[in-house]
């Protein structure tokens, strides 16, 4: 009785809880990266000190977090970025971005560059209706609104829902029952 | 509680996983048969224990419940944890794959240790004795715990006074709660089944 007590309270509490993970994701911002560490409750990392290393652990660069968490660091080179910052107690956040993902970057903004020095001319019509700093304007503007969407959607992967739980309850009985069938056909064996 | 990957240093990380081995190793020899359904139940409710917030100023701690598993099972709380564990860290993420076995012996040493030390008073005297002998021993696991978390940090590099009063105030609030827990858990289990504290051949199991 006191196993099915303990289950069923332990069962009934948690679900609501969140998780207290670390969680971190960049993405690509303009000429930049951009990204954010914090915690899966919702406390963002202020002021953390980010360090960027290179696949082969060279450090490239270091960036600190604002007061919600987001950091920003222009690439220079098109190799792959580690983003690593220490919470302290353990909690390390580290993320990854491809060096493909960082090569597109620097390539649309060369691309970016050049064409707004050297040729105007092969502008097409998207080009006369949008000037270059309504552009600007603009990817700024959709990167703002989709923030929210982007922690939110974070959150949610970290989320662990009912049926997670109800999951691992059932893979720990499975394997316990795996165990205890096991040890009986031994115990079986044994005797005859 | 649980380190991330990438918090500790490979060393540290290999030592971890050896150490976790060898205790597994241990505690599934002193598994009797009849005591398998005990430990997978004392291995769900670590696994959904650490979903249970207390809150506490900006942050909040997770219940362990690995005072308890360690009273009840002694060393084969090693392997009843590790499974725990190992499920945390493939559905919820807590900690990760890598630093499993580290995480292993943070959390399942001390169980095992406050088992061992305090097993028999708990299975001894009244029920109410062992009741508090219990809550100690559920409070007493949660300071080693913190104790070897800081410990692993230190190794890694951590400067360890920091580290470990860090890890060792925020969880003043987990041994109380987990004390008494541990301390209600084993004395309803005293009262009603006393049989979990010995073995079938009328020793202390």
């Amino acid at each position: 009785m006191i196993r099915s007590l303990v289950l069923s309270l332990a069962l009934l509490l948690p679900v609501s809880a969140s998780a207290h993970n670390v969680i971190s994701s960049v993405f690509l911002s303009g000429s930049d990266i951009e990204g954010e560490v914090g915690f899966s409750n919702g406390d963002m990392a202020v002021d953390l000190l980010i360090e960027v290393f290179d696949e082969a652990g060279t450090k490239l660069g270091e960036t600190k977090t604002d007061a919600d968490g987001f950091f920003l660091f222009t690439p220079s080179q098109p190799v792959t970025h580690i983003f690593r910052g220490d919470l302290g107690a353990g909690h390390v956040a580290e993320v990854t971005m491809e060096a493909s993902e960082v090569a597109t970057l620097l390539g649309q903004t060369i691309a970016a560059r050049t064409s707004g020095t050297a040729a105007q001319a092969p502008a097409g019509a998207r080009r006369a209706i949008l000037s270059d700093q309504a552009r600007a304007e603009l990817a700024t503007m959709i990167r703002n609104e989709l923030r929210p969407l982007r922690q939110e959607l974070t959150a949610f992967k970290n989320k662990s829902d009912f049926q997670s739980i109800l999951g691992g309850i059932g893979y720990i009985f499975g394997l316990f029952g795996l165990g205890f069938y096991i040890a009986a056909r031994r115990k079986m064996g044994g005797d005859i | 509680m649980h380190i991330v990957d990438g918090a500790l240093s490979n060393p540290v990380v290999i030592a971890g996983a050896v150490a976790a081995v060898g205790g597994i190793a241990m505690g599934l020899r002193s598994l009797p048969l009849e005591r398998i359904p005990v430990a997978g139940v004392l291995s769900a409710s670590f696994f959904v224990a650490s979903l249970i917030h207390v809150p506490i100023g900006p942050s909040s701690v997770h219940l362990i419940l690995n005072g308890l598993a360690g009273l009840m099972l002694g060393w084969a709380a090693f392997p009843a944890l590790f499974v725990g564990l190992l499920l945390q860290a493939v559905f919820f993420g807590f900690g990760g794959l890598t630093v499993l076995g580290v995480n292993a012996v943070n959390i399942a040493l001390p169980a095992v240790l406050v088992g061992l030390a305090f097993r028999p008073l708990v299975a001894r005297g009244s029920p109410l004795q062992g009741a508090i002998w219990g809550g100690i021993g559920g409070a007493m696991a949660i300071a080693l715990t913190t104790l070897a978390v800081a410990v692993s940090l230190m190794l890694s590099g951590d400067e360890f006074i920091l580290a470990a009063k860090l890890v060792f105030f925020s969880h003043i609030p987990v041994m109380v709660i987990e004390g008494l827990l541990s301390a209600a858990a084993l004395f309803l289990a005293r009262r009603v089944k006393p049989e979990l504290f010995i073995d079938t051949k009328g020793r202390l199991a």
